[in-house]
């Protein structure tokens, strides 16, 4: 009986485990994509024109923290995967 | 660099190295015990039921007032030695302020909305931006909360165990600000159009995407709130994570100078910045 418990409780550790590493890996490849892609069209645009840097970058990192938000989405719900269930 | 410089620096190693042996010496629990409570919240339940009308998030509403403090009296500090040849503190806010109006400008359609987007959205940002920098990176008193089996909340405070809890962190504040912005947009929006064009815009391109509007306009502060909140929340536990084997000796400073300022600071930017975007969209010109 009592091995029972133990083998139920280590299941939902597992579960929660897994669930929250899957919840976060894949949820970072769409962001690192993005991202990327943010990155080096920016790269392109100041090899091209290098007075307007400063606009570029700020744009660029503005960008960046959009496309992001999917990625941080997972973060969350990898946190309540972890924390809160 | 400065003889003035050099001992700050000195003092600051000292106040360092001391907070990060008592740490040592307090954290001696695995990881497993001492990060069990770090997605809990202190939760005070008052009113005859247990409803979720009558709950407070008490260092929320204390952490509110305490940035609202630092504000006026960086407002009243930079009131008083107001001048028309700008001292170092009027020259920072007035560069500031400067930095965000060219771009109200530049996206709002209509230039007699610039000033009241502007304010709005201003606000937000030094209001986030204080928030996210006095928990990001400021060591100070944090609330560990330990709930029981049955649901009864024991509520401890630990110095310098982790930074100050940032009112950002929690989603009641960033829903507020979101749901704030997405009402005065609509408020725009029926304003400039009137309610028949307010009504029409549900329907375009055609009639059939009706629902589909809807829901993008109410996904927008949902999405709005849930960025920024992840952010502060996930950059906060990640730091706890990362730096609870080294704490306060080597890796927090970097840290917090990554999670706590750049990401703080940028943050607060793409929050005021989309609440730009969300008003300036709804105007018509």
């Amino acid at each position: 009986m009592d091995v029972s418990v133990e083998l139920a409780k280590a299941i939902a550790v597992a579960g929660k485990a897994i669930g929250a590493g899957l919840a976060m890996g894949i949820g970072a490849i769409g962001p690192g994509v993005g991202e990327g892609h943010v990155g080096a069209h920016a790269m392109d645009a100041i090899a091209r024109q290098p007075e307007l840097t400063n606009v570029i970058t700020t744009r660029m990192i503005l960008a960046d923290a959009i496309a992001e938000t999917t990625g941080i989405y997972s973060l969350v719900i990898a946190f309540l995967i972890l924390f809160a269930l | 660099m400065s003889t003035k410089a050099k001992m700050q620096l000195l003092l600051f190693l000292v106040v360092y190295i001391i907070i990060g042996l008592w740490n040592a010496k307090l954290m001696t629990a695995p990881p497993s015990e001492a990060l069990k409570n770090i997605a809990n919240r202190w939760i005070v339940q008052f009113g005859p039921e247990k409803v979720w009308y009558y709950r407070i998030n008490p260092m929320t509403v204390i952490m509110s007032f305490v940035v609202i403090a630092i504000i006026i009296a960086f407002a009243r500090s930079v009131n008083k030695e107001y001048s028309l040849i700008p001292g170092r503190k009027q020259a920072f806010t007035e560069s500031l302020m400067d930095f965000l109006y060219e771009i109200v400008e530049s996206s709002v359609p209509n230039e007699k909305y610039a000033r009241t987007v502007f304010k709005v959205a201003m606000t937000l940002f030094i209001y986030i931006a204080v928030s996210n920098l006095i928990g990001g990176f400021i060591p100070g008193i944090s609330a560990d909360v330990a709930v029981a089996q049955e649901g009864t909340r024991t509520v401890r405070f630990v110095l310098f165990n982790d930074t100050w809890f940032p009112p950002t962190g929690d989603l009641n504040t960033n829903l507020t600000y979101a749901v704030m912005v997405f009402i005065i947009s609509q408020f725009f929006a029926i304003k400039t159009k009137g309610v028949k064009g307010w009504l029409k815009g549900f329907l375009e391109p055609v009639a059939f995407m009706l629902p589909m509007n809807i829901v993008g306009e109410l996904a927008k502060p949902l999405s709005h709130a849930m960025r920024l909140f992840g952010n502060i929340t996930g950059g906060g536990i990640l730091v706890l994570v990362i730096s609870y084997l080294v704490k306060y000796m080597f890796l927090p400073p970097f840290l917090w100078g990554y999670f706590g300022i750049f990401s703080g600071l940028i943050q607060a930017f793409v929050f005021s910045t989309l609440a730009i975007a969300y008003m300036s969209s709804s105007i018509e010109g």
